[in-house]
């Protein structure tokens, strides 16, 4: 975890982000032309299933921006370090972006293969109430009224939300499902073609260059936004004469999350 | 046909997602730039992005 932060800081600086950023774009728009114009379209499904290309990737990422949402609580309960703290945040963020992501597109799927947008499926409602629970979670950094008592709160969420991970993953084998069951993370070899299954890595590979570009961005805007805070409170004449409407929003905005 | 309807739109909203998220941070980091600025009165540290 150590390594990850000194890896986040080292990328923060403003080449590196640059660099970070064109890359994910470039392999962003690469693997969306393999997936649309290289690689087969399944014998049963035909192209609609090209849009597993995003809908997995999606999924993964959201596992990990929460895996990492998991361990920066734990390293935060343990140090109380306010940098563990805005990782936390950020993935948390991060990942709700990602997960919202996988169920729209998992819909946008399920309709030509299932004939429904939604169905009370155990891995579609598993995950759905994983949205929900770090939605929660930055619900309740709005509500904490001290940073110490947000970032604890929010930890602990961070840890205990965790849980439905794993729970969302074995859904489909612990319960009868529609969903198909893992095709790659499973025991034994991927049950899926060779070409599908390396534009599918790549694909893979492109969001977590996303996941990691938008990480640094995202600890960089709780830098600021952490600075603009602390400027707030230690200039109480200008404050008192007259602010902003941003001012008092942000103000506000600040005191109640990250 | 009908197919790559749902395949465009999935990989449009993809795009859309990730950039709007981007654009959202370009805006919050921003605003919290000007509004240092606007209480010390110095310029911003940092170069607009």
């Amino acid at each position: 975890m150590k390594l990850f932060n000194s890896l986040l800081t080292r990328l923060g600086s403003r080449g590196a982000q640059r660099v970070l950023g064109w890359a994910t774009l470039s392999s962003l728009a690469g693997t969306a032309v393999l997936a649309l114009l290289v690689v087969p379209p399944d014998a049963t499904q035909g192209d609609v299933q090209r849009l597993m290309y995003v809908h997995v990737p999606a999924a993964w990422l959201a596992f990990m921006s929460f895996g990492v949402v998991f361990l920066a609580s734990i390293a935060y309960l343990r140090t109380g370090r306010t940098q563990w703290d805005r990782i936390g945040v950020a993935s948390a963020e991060i990942g709700v972006q990602f997960c919202a992501l996988t169920l729209v597109l998992g819909s946008l799927w399920g309709q030509p293969v299932w004939g429904a947008w939604w169905t009370w499926d155990p891995r579609l409602t598993t995950t759905a109430v994983l949205l929900l629970i770090y939605v929660g979670y930055l619900a309740l950094r709005r509500v904490a009224d001290s940073p110490t008592r947000r970032a604890r709160w929010s930890a602990v969420v961070g840890i205990v939300g965790f849980v439905d991970v794993p729970i969302v993953h074995m859904s489909v084998v612990w319960w009868r499902s529609l969903h198909q069951e893992a095709t790659v993370l499973r025991p034994g070899a991927p049950t899926i073609a060779g070409s599908m299954l390396g534009t599918l890595l790549l694909a893979v590979l492109a969001f977590t260059l996303a996941y990691t570009y938008l990480m640094v961005v995202r600890l960089r805007v709780g830098r600021v936004e952490d600075r603009a805070a602390t400027t707030i409170l230690s200039t109480p004449t200008r404050r008192a004469q007259a602010p902003s409407r941003g001012a008092a929003v942000l103000a506000a905005r600040r005191s109640h999350h990250a | 046909m009908h197919d790559w309807g749902f395949v465009a739109a999935g990989y449009v909203l993809t795009g859309v997602t990730l950039l709007s998220y981007r654009w959202r941070l370009a805006v919050r980091v921003n605003r919290a730039h000007r509004l240092v600025s606007a209480l010390t009165g110095r310029p911003r540290s940092e170069p607009r992005r």
